[in-house]
């Protein structure tokens, strides 16, 4: 707690949120040509954006598990939408996420896009509002609203810095997540001619109390926003523009997909959806966590016969959501926990792969597995930080992965020793496809003469893989600096479920 | 009989239609004999000062009256409310719009008449009046004006044979559907003891006659010719590709504006007879799915636009539907700002292709190529056009879907909100594909695109604009086209 702030009420979530949007406002002004300047900018904007997340998480009381820092203003009162905003255990460490890995992704583009630099830098930094407002939102539309507000600058990053599909990627990109928005668009308004307010808590609170809904209603509602979330997941089998949308996208696209967007799913499903219409997720649990645990065999298979290192990861990514799926319908508070480590352990772990793919690609121009091999003498600064990144994706204890995983497998088998032992299996072909990855790409002789003169890490890369590598350690070692920042929340939100 | 007496009223109410109605003959007889007596500038002028005074006029209506209704005029012929003001405001701003792209549009295609300058005056006086149109006379009367006018003007280009054949095809299908609109009228008319004003029809008390029924739908279906509401839409495509795009333009914003305000008031005060709300049901769906499925592959842009229009149109039928359902909450207020969206955006979207097509009538989806790249600005304000017409946030086109879906939900339309919804994701397709033209695919190599005139330039700029602030801050227009469709409830 720092008190100076606490009297001043600056509005930090704003800050947090619409920093980003004024730098992009401030980048307009900027001439195109002046490349090293831009640049510069948007990243002096999104180290300030991490500057006030961060005074956000001093200001965080982490005894508390209800909503902290409410922002809450009249919008546009004709259609009872309000501008409310407010955090707490569900998105602080998300948020800080969002923030912390911003800076590094700016950092990581600086050689690798180096056309329509400024139109790049406003369309990431547009980004980086959606996602932040859509994890601080309160008020049903101006969720809708920042959820929708990222797809428009992703759309672009993958359409026009993207690969050589990059337009049908974009498009099915666009396609899918717009299906499941409208569905929620078209929940959220039945919601509010039913209860009469879009301001999420004032709902909740109607919803139990004053308006209940109907098995009907809600079995509906549920499936709409539901529907909306295990697309953005990606749940299976609704995860197919996923390996599309990170094979073409840029690097930096990929790591902002991977490294928040996806979290996007499963933060609509504890905050919105769920807790919502709590009936209707208890009637369909099963159901979803077959999905989930299916999805979490499934990515993995698909993981297991990739030849492209961006596609491998991309499958991973549909086996490592498939856990956090399956916890959040396990209403205790240990899986709860597991859920939204793992979402952060996510976003850090692949994250960083994605960025060290990137590296590589600047540097070899293919992403096939086949091309490389024995990288290991020729770059040995880039290879440990890439077995870094594997060991801490498949769960290595001592590295952020295993606490999350841990945690989720143990509410799993509690639950259902089914999920537990498919799940389980998930783990163990996750450490399968890694190392054979890992094996095929840094270790045996080295075939191509291409590769003996891969340049190894510069100093600029160092600078932005090192947070990635600190962060890992230390939600590996200290798990309780973050979880007890949740752990409130989550204990609140388990009461009121079991009510 | 008694002499005839004009109120302040009155002469205050026709004033922004009769400047529009002078401008149009100062333009004909400016130009009498020799059409290079005047110069191009000096037309557009003209033009711009009659839409200015048009405006001026429409001011000084709300500095001396007060937002509610200032009762029947000219014998029930015509009001002066809220309602008919926006209309007429959406009108008038559209033809100030028109004017000032058209200047560099007519002299590329090497045509320096006056006429058409004069045809956009002469129909959007017939427009405003048709907004403020309180009995069947003066409203058939505005509409027959603005159709002829139209008509005109759909066929500008009369040495093209596109054009022709689209000019004579709207002019046989409308001429035919003011047979239905007359014929409804009449039936009404009759029925009704001789009333004439939508009051006494309503107060004849004779809506819930099964004739009755027959007679609104016949004026109904009058309406949905000149909307393009399918199964009476087929002119529309045909019409779009072979007019001048800048009066397709203007025909796709004020004639459907002005119409459905029309409409609006028609059916509001009249009830519309039994079966109205399943006949309108039972169109706005169809609408909604044909119109966006239409469109899904269309190269050409101004047909796109077309089955857009059309689509649009099923949309707006929907708050039609909300206001006759009898919910005393909802009265279908999303109309009047649905419309001021769909035209900004509308606008917007033809001044783009005004500049593309200004010598050559380019109009295909592939001659977008790269547009980002030669013109970012005209690429961005399009794009802003194209994603409000596709209902994305922070855009007017959301807000009044938002409206528009909520209250269908709200009166337990909820079908017609979960089509609403199904087409409006079938129309992001399409809507993104000019956008995919533009910001990511290379400019085709002989791709050579005079330079934008500032009018066009300008229109883009500031609808884009519109559209952006009234999707962020809509509160004010929402809460005047709640008042004013208020104002016509009474």
């Amino acid at each position: 707690m720092i008190p100076e702030l606490e009297s001043f009420k600056m509005p930090i979530l704003s800050l947090v949120t619409l920093t980003p949007a004024l730098g992009a406002l401030l980048l307009t002004l900027i001439d195109r040509n002046n490349k090293a300047l831009i640049r510069q900018i948007a990243l002096m904007v999104s180290f300030l954006g991490l500057l006030f997340s961060l005074i956000m998480v001093g200001n965080f009381d982490a005894t508390v598990g209800t909503m902290q820092m409410e922002e809450n203003l009249p919008w546009i009162e004709s259609l009872g939408i309000s501008y409310h905003l407010g955090v707490d255990g569900f998105s602080v460490l998300l948020i800080l996420l969002t923030s912390f890995s911003m800076p590094f992704v700016f950092l990581s583009t600086w050689k690798a896009v180096d056309s329509r630099v400024k139109e790049f830098h406003i369309a990431l930094l547009l980004l980086q509002t959606g996602m932040i407002g859509a994890f601080v939102a309160l008020d049903l539309i101006l969720f809708y609203l920042f959820y929708e507000a990222m797809l428009v600058p992703m759309y672009l990053i993958i359409g026009i810095w993207g690969g050589k599909d990059r337009v049908y990627a974009a498009l099915k990109f666009f396609i899918y997540t717009m299906v499941g928005s409208l569905f929620m668009f078209l929940a959220i308004l039945y919601l509010y001619n039913h209860a009469g307010t879009f301001d999420l808590p004032l709902l909740l609170e109607r919803l139990r109390t004053t308006n209940p809904l109907d098995g009907t209603q809600q079995f509906w509602l549920f499936l709409a926003f539901a529907l909306s979330f295990a697309i953005k997941v990606p749940l299976f089998p609704l995860h197919t523009w996923l390996p599309d949308a990170h094979v073409q996208a840029p690097t930096a696209g990929s790591v902002v997909l991977a490294g928040v967007l996806l979290k996007m799913g499963t933060y609509g499903l504890l905050r919105f959806a769920i807790p919502l219409f709590p009936e209707a997720a208890m009637d369909l649990r099963e159901e979803f966590c077959w999905l989930a645990v299916t999805g979490i065999i499934f990515g993995a298979c698909m993981a297991l016969v990739q030849t492209d290192i961006k596609k491998l990861i991309a499958y991973s990514s549909v086996s490592h959501l498939g856990f956090v799926v399956l916890a959040c319908f396990m209403n205790d508070v240990e899986s709860l926990t597991g859920a939204i480590l793992q979402m952060v352990n996510h976003g850090l772990s692949t994250g960083m792969l994605f960025l060290m793919i990137g590296i590589i690609y600047e540097r070899r121009h293919t992403r096939e597995l086949a091309d490389y091999g024995g990288l290991a003498g020729v770059v040995p600064v880039y290879s440990v930080f890439f077995i870094i990144a594997v060991l801490s994706s498949i769960g290595l204890p001592g590295l952020n992965g295993f606490v999350g995983e841990f945690l989720i497998l143990f509410g799993a088998f509690r639950a259902d020793a089914v999920w537990g032992i498919l799940a389980a299996s998930g783990v163990v072909l996750g450490a399968l496809y890694m190392l054979k990855m890992t094996k095929m790409f840094l270790f045996g002789p080295l075939v191509h003469d291409a590769n003996r003169n891969v340049q190894d890490l510069q100093t600029r890369e160092i600078l932005y893989l090192s947070p990635f590598v600190i962060m890992m350690v230390w939600l590996g070692l200290y798990p309780s600096t973050f979880t007890k920042l949740v752990q409130p929340t989550l204990s609140l939100y388990v009461q009121m479920l079991q009510n | 009989m008694e002499p005839l007496t004009l109120s302040k009223a009155e002469i205050l109410a026709v004033l922004p239609a009769g400047a529009l109605f002078v401008t149009g003959l100062i333009q004909l007889l400016s130009d009498l004999g020799d059409p290079n007596k005047t110069s191009r500038q000096e037309k557009t002028h003209l033009a711009m000062i009659g839409a200015t005074g048009a405006l001026v006029a429409l001011a000084s209506l709300f500095v001396q009256g007060t937002a509610a209704s200032t009762g029947e005029l000219y014998a029930g012929a015509m009001t002066d409310d809220l309602f008919g003001r926006l209309g007429a405001g959406v009108i008038i701003v559209t033809s100030l719009f028109c004017t000032l792209m058209a200047g560099g549009y007519l002299s590329s295609s090497g045509n320096n008449r006056a006429e058409f300058h004069a045809l956009v005056s002469f129909s959007a006086g017939a427009m405003v009046l048709l907004c403020q149109s309180t009995n069947l006379v003066s409203m058939f009367v505005a509409i027959e004006t603005l159709s002829l006018a139209v008509y005109v003007l759909a066929g500008f280009f009369r040495q093209q044979k596109a054009a022709s054949e689209g000019a004579f095809k709207y002019f046989v299908m409308g001429a035919f559907s003011s047979g239905f609109l007359l014929l409804g009228m009449a039936i009404i008319y009759g029925l009704s003891g001789a009333s004439l004003s939508f009051s006494a029809i309503a107060a004849a008390g004779a809506s819930d006659d099964a004739l009755f029924a027959v007679g609104a739908l016949l004026v109904l279906i009058g309406f949905a010719f000149k909307v393009g509401v399918v199964p009476f839409h087929s002119w529309v495509p045909d019409v779009y590709q072979g007019a001048p795009t800048l009066a397709v333009g203007w025909m796709a914003v004020a004639v459907k504006a002005s119409s459905f305000f029309a409409l609006c008031r028609f059916l509001y005060h009249t009830g519309g007879g039994a079966y109205m709300d399943q006949i309108l049901i039972a169109l706005s769906i169809v609408t909604m799915i044909l119109g966006n499925l239409a469109a899904l592959n269309q190269q050409s842009l101004k047909r796109m636009l077309a089955y857009s229009g059309i689509a649009h149109s099923g949309y707006l039928m929907i708050p039609l539907i909300v206001a006759l359902s009898g919910n005393d909450i909802l009265i279908g207020a999303s109309l009047p700002f649905y419309l001021c969206a769909y035209a900004g955006t509308t606008l917007a979207a033809f001044g783009v292709l005004t500049a593309l097509s200004k010598a050559t009538d380019k109009d295909q989806l592939g001659d977008l190529n790269g547009l980002a790249k030669s013109r970012p600005l005209l690429a961005l304000g399009f794009t802003v056009a194209l994603i409000s017409l596709a209902g994305i946030p922070l855009t007017a086109g959301f807000i009044g879907k938002l409206m528009i879906f909520s209250d269908a939900i709200g009166a337990g339309f909820v079908q017609l909100a979960v089509i609403g919804i199904l087409t409006s994701l079938v129309s992001v397709y399409y809507y993104l594909r000019p956008i995919v033209a533009m910001w990511f695919r290379d400019p085709r190599s002989s791709f050579d695109l005079i330079p934008a005139p500032w009018g066009v330039q300008f229109t883009v700029g500031a609808c884009g604009i519109a559209t952006i602030v009234f999707g962020i801050f809509p509160d004010w227009l929402v809460e005047l086209s709640r008042i004013s469709v208020e104002t016509i409830l009474g």
